[in-house]
């Protein structure tokens, strides 16, 4: 087996384990109010969470989220922060350096919820949005999200590229209270949108618009990847001009093969 | 007047001598029929794009009972759910409605997108096997030049085409067209406020772009075809040469029967690729995109693939521009006007180039391998490295993403691949052409018998009537020389 | 006819046997051929699916296709035949027959040379006339390039026209904004930015144009026009989407990569009585891509 093979059994596991884990989150997720939330704290939540963070977060980020040189202050995170590097596996981070990437989370739902809740305590940030894609309107969310989220997620939300080697991730595995915290937080070099620019319904229409466009409906036939010309140009040349040079090939072949070089 | 054997029975008959009462062209039509066409695969190509022209015109004439070319505003009400209640032009409007409502119009749209991508792709690679062939040469460089203005005409007609539903992406495209022509010194201003009827994005631009899609260029296009077959009907087709073909003959099939029925059974394959590609694989799915918004753009835009070249010309292009004096030619002027203009310029008066460059200004009915002239093989090469790092460049982003690799990282890496790789193809097409003529040995003895004997004297006793310059298949020793 | 006598038979396929399994082929194609056809009608008066109606077609068409394809070069006579090309060029004689009925009528007509020039002269001008037309199809350029609807004190409104507080915009956000009652109008959407913090701003930005952190740049980028979405807020960059053009957001938006030349033009923007952000003025050089005379 080459290694290329590797890699990719390696990626469809860790996406088909993502995906497991992302929808059963989300099925687990929505509260008695209708409205996604984290999983309810449960008693001694403060002491559980602050272990975690211990453990798991402390070496980088500071005793009490102080910060240090090797990662930012979490004072003013937010609950929505923590929220969203945790249960999209990019924190905690191999490599402090890199841009953070989506990988499989490495807390269960239950010990995000509690380290969610102590970053929360440590002080202010955008709190754990409530959001409920079902009360969107999928038009406006369309609207909002061809003019604030395309520029950099493209019209399709398969991801872009950004400069310098940063880029907008795709948007296809993310789950409902994940898109309402990058907005609210605006990680990374995202820009950050807060209540100020997005009231709550405008949130839960962005987020129904990008739910539907993770399984969108393709009535044309097959989407390409969605990424528009490019792969277009490449199927029009290898299956329509290379089908159609195969069957100038084959009408132009003569029965009998033993004519002039050329013939 | 010829008239037909004086049978009475049969239809066939008697429609013949009703129109030749009326033509007397019986003689003509049989002298048609008994046209002989020499065949050889790569010769098909042309037909090929001949046959996507079809296709995109009665495609395009079904999508205009549905399209509406209007920049009017209105509000969507239609089935599609995700777009109720959004503004957007009657143009887009009817694109969408067209594409959900309207019974087999969203197939037909998508196999004119995919006749139109395959109509330039397939003139492409037809005027490829004329260059490589030296088939542009006396006495077909008319042909030539109508050939490159059909093809100019197609990539205009296409960036029209598909300019003209308004969704996102055109509309971006259709803004960088606005200001390459802004560019433009001088006139620049004067051009777009005629273009678009105004600023960007102007009042008008749809409406006029719709009639020079849907007539005016195709009708040009169809003259010009009709002139390119003309002249090659009244040339005769070019051969390779091989045993039996000289510079004196066309050795091949009668067009009736044979030839005919495989040309037709040609044209219905390529209409099935493309209803094939048509209903199975989506193209512009203008309702991802949505309406266009001169404050919006999506990431990753791009345009059709015969445009990715100029728009790749756009993006590595360095941040200079000339200024004097409080005038400027602006930045976009060198890759969007000046670069075009020049490979055009370059390519139509390629075949007289070249017969200045070689000498060779004799008549040509024999085609070259391309190995046999390996400078200009090379120089092909190299031209196609040259443009198809333009068009990659054209996709850089896509590109980077695809890839995670840094967006700049990669453009610098398309700066330098645009001066380095055209000229190690050359260089590499070039050794290539030498290796396969060495390793040819010296053709096969009854062939170059055939041309000697069957064309009837020696080469150089031809004149300046036929091929100064032709020489026939080489032998190894001429290679070697050549090649030392 | 006596070109069809030169032709010469150069070479013939060999006496083909007749081949059943070939006809069956062409009988196979055509067949799939009609049913496809038949089906198409089927799903059409059904309501029609984009995916069987091109399987359908393209079955259809390429039934009839590879039939025809292998009828041909199976049942059909195959044989080569030479033809000779003949001269293309005409004789000398032809030529100069040609050559000297032309001259005659030449001559004719330019007896009458004041004749010849007056007509000369009615052409010319006709074709001065009629390039009048071309006139229509546009406005004079004018001004309108240079400027924009942003006067001073009018307010900045987002795309629903509502106005804007600084307090709307968020730390490391970015709003679109247009200048009030011309809400979306093509030459005005305008970003504003807000930095964390206004010493941030390197010497680029015009300071006084500023209010507290927030700058306002035109979104159009001074490349080819696109509107330049992408705000990366850690790096404080605008990237440009359509040419990966990149500005720096801290020091005046000045390009640092990708084909741009100039810098994005900086708005200049105050607040008003009631709290609202407006502009102070337009901006003081032409936006968007570049023309010949913008520096006039």
């Amino acid at each position: 087996m080459t290694s290329g093979h590797r890699h990719w059994i390696a990626a469809v596991t860790v996406t088909l384990a993502a995906v497991a884990w992302v929808s059963s989150a989300a099925g687990s997720s929505p509260s008695p109010a209708g409205a996604s939330g984290p999983p309810a704290p449960v008693a001694g939540a403060d002491t559980a969470g602050r272990q975690l963070y211990l453990t798991g977060c402390s070496s980088c980020h500071g005793v009490d989220g102080a910060g240090s040189e090797r990662g930012p202050s979490l004072r003013q995170a937010g609950g929505a922060a923590a929220y969203y590097y945790l249960s999209t596996g990019r924190m905690p981070l191999a490599d402090e350096q890199a841009q953070p990437r989506r990988k499989d989370p490495a807390y269960s739902p239950a010990e995000i919820g509690l380290l969610v809740e102590y970053v929360a305590s440590l002080g202010g940030g955008p709190r754990l949005p409530h959001v409920d894609p079902a009360a969107g309107d999928l038009a406006q969310g369309g609207v909002l999200y061809r003019s604030n989220c395309a520029p950099c997620h493209t019209a399709a939300g398969i991801g872009g590229a950004l400069s310098y080697g940063r880029a907008a991730p795709s948007l296809h595995s993310s789950g409902p209270l994940q898109v309402a915290s990058a907005v609210r937080v605006g990680p990374g070099q995202m820009p950050k949108f807060g209540s100020e620019t997005f009231d709550q319904e405008e949130l839960d229409s962005i987020v129904r618009y990008v739910q539907h466009l993770r399984a969108p409906p393709t009535p044309g036939g097959a989407a390409l990847g969605s990424a528009g010309p490019i792969p277009e140009g490449f199927v029009a040349w290898f299956f329509g001009v290379g089908a159609l040079v195969l069957a100038v090939l084959w009408i132009g072949k003569r029965q009998d093969q033993n004519r002039g070089r050329d013939g | 007047m010829t008239t037909v054997a004086p049978g009475q029975g049969g239809a066939v008959r008697r429609t013949v001598r009703w129109m030749d009462d009326r033509l007397g062209a019986a003689s003509f039509a049989r002298t048609a029929l008994k046209k002989v066409f020499p065949d050889h695969w790569s010769f098909m190509l042309g037909e090929l794009a001949l046959y996507a022209f079809v296709i995109l015109v009665f495609t395009g004439i079904y999508l205009t009972f549905f399209f509406d070319a209007s920049q009017a505003h209105t509000t969507y009400k239609g089935s599609y759910e995700v777009l109720r209640g959004v503004e957007m032009t009657r143009a887009y409007r009817s694109a969408i409605e067209l594409s959900f409502d309207v019974r087999a119009g969203l197939v037909m749209r998508q196999i004119h997108h995919w006749a139109a991508l395959v109509f330039v792709a397939t003139m492409v690679v037809h005027m490829a096997r004329v260059f490589f062939t030296g088939a542009f040469r006396r006495p077909r460089e008319l042909n030539w030049i109508v050939g490159v203005t059909m093809l100019i005409l197609a990539v205009f007609n296409g960036f029209a085409g598909y300019s003209l539903l308004d969704d996102q992406l055109s509309g971006t495209g259709l803004r960088i067209g606005y200001s390459i022509a802004l560019s433009v010194p001088l006139i620049g201003t004067w051009l777009v406020s005629l273009l678009f009827g105004g600023e960007f994005p102007g009042p008008d631009i749809i409406e006029r772009l719709y009639v020079i899609h849907i007539l005016i260029v195709p009708a040009a296009i169809a003259v010009l075809i009709g002139a390119h077959l003309s002249i090659l009907l009244r040339q005769k087709h070019t051969q390779f040469a091989g045993r039996g073909r000289t510079e004196d003959n066309v050795v091949g099939e009668r067009v009736w029967p044979t030839y005919a029925a495989k040309a037709l059974g040609l044209f219905f394959i390529t209409t099935a690729v493309l209803t094939a590609l048509g209903g199975l694989a989506q193209i512009n799915p203008i309702w991802v995109y949505g309406p266009f918004d001169p404050a919006e753009v999506s990431a990753a835009s791009q345009p059709d693939w015969y445009m990715g070249w100029l728009d790749g010309a756009l993006r590595l292009m360095p941040g200079w521009e000339v200024r004097a004096f409080g005038f400027e030619i602006p930045n976009p002027f060198f890759p969007g006007v000046l670069l075009p203009s020049l490979t055009f310029g370059l390519v139509y008066l390629w075949p007289f180039l070249e017969a200045r460059v070689t000498g060779d200004r004799g008549s040509h009915q024999l085609l070259d391998r391309p190995r046999d002239r390996p400078v200009r093989t090379a120089l092909g090469a190299a031209t196609i490295a040259f443009y198809g790092v333009l068009f990659l460049a054209g996709g850089g982003d896509v590109i980077s993403t695809t890839f995670g690799l840094s967006v700049n990282a990669v453009f610098s890496a398309f700066r330098i691949l645009l001066v380095v790789l055209p000229a190690v193809a050359g260089w590499v097409t070039w050794r290539l052409c030498h290796e396969l003529q060495l390793r040819d040995g010296p053709p096969p003895a009854d062939e170059s018998v055939a041309v000697a004997t069957l064309s009837g004297e020696p080469d150089d006793g031809r004149g300046e009537e036929h091929g100064a310059g032709y020489r026939g298949p080489k032998t190894e020793s001429e290679a070697v020389g050549e090649h030392n | 006819m006596a070109a069809m006598d030169d032709r010469e038979v150069v070479d013939t396929n060999e006496e083909r046997p007749p081949s059943l399994a070939a006809e069956r082929l062409v009988v196979l194609a055509f067949t799939a051929s009609i049913v496809a056809g038949l089906a198409l009608a089927g799903v059409y008066s059904r309501g029609g699916q984009p995916q069987l109606e091109g399987v359908l077609l393209a079955v259809s068409l390429g039934g009839i296709g590879i039939g025809m394809v292998v009828w041909a070069k199976r049942f059909l006579p195959g044989e080569e035949i030479a033809e000779e090309r003949g001269p293309l060029g005409s004789t000398r004689e032809e030529l100069l027959a040609f050559t000297e009925t032309f001259e005659q009528g030449e001559h004719a007509i330019q007896r009458r040379s004041l004749l010849l020039k007056m007509l000369g002269g009615a052409v010319g001008a006709l074709g001065i006339a009629a390039l009048f037309p071309v006139r229509s199809l546009g406005p004079r350029p004018g001004r309108g390039l240079f400027g924009t609807p942003y006067r001073p004190g009018v307010r900045l409104v987002t795309v629903d026209d509502d106005p804007v507080r600084p307090d709307d915009v968020s730390i490391d956000g970015v709003i679109t904004v247009w200048p009030a009652g011309s809400a979306r109008s093509p030459d005005a959407p305008t970003l504003l930015i807000k930095v964390a913090d206004a010493d941030l701003f390197g010497a680029r930005v015009r300071r006084d144009w500023t209010v507290g952190s927030i700058v306002a740049y035109s979104k159009l980028c001074t490349h080819t026009g696109c509107p330049v979405g992408l705000y990366q807020a850690d790096e404080h960059q605008l990237l440009c989407p359509c040419h990966q053009s990149t500005f720096d957001v801290l020091e005046g938006a000045k390009p640092i990569f990708g084909p741009a030349t100039r810098s994005l033009p900086q708005l200049p923007i105050g607040v008003d009585g009631q709290g609202f952000l407006i502009a102070t003025g337009d901006f003081d050089e032409p936006i968007g891509a570049g023309f010949w005379d913008r520096g006039r």
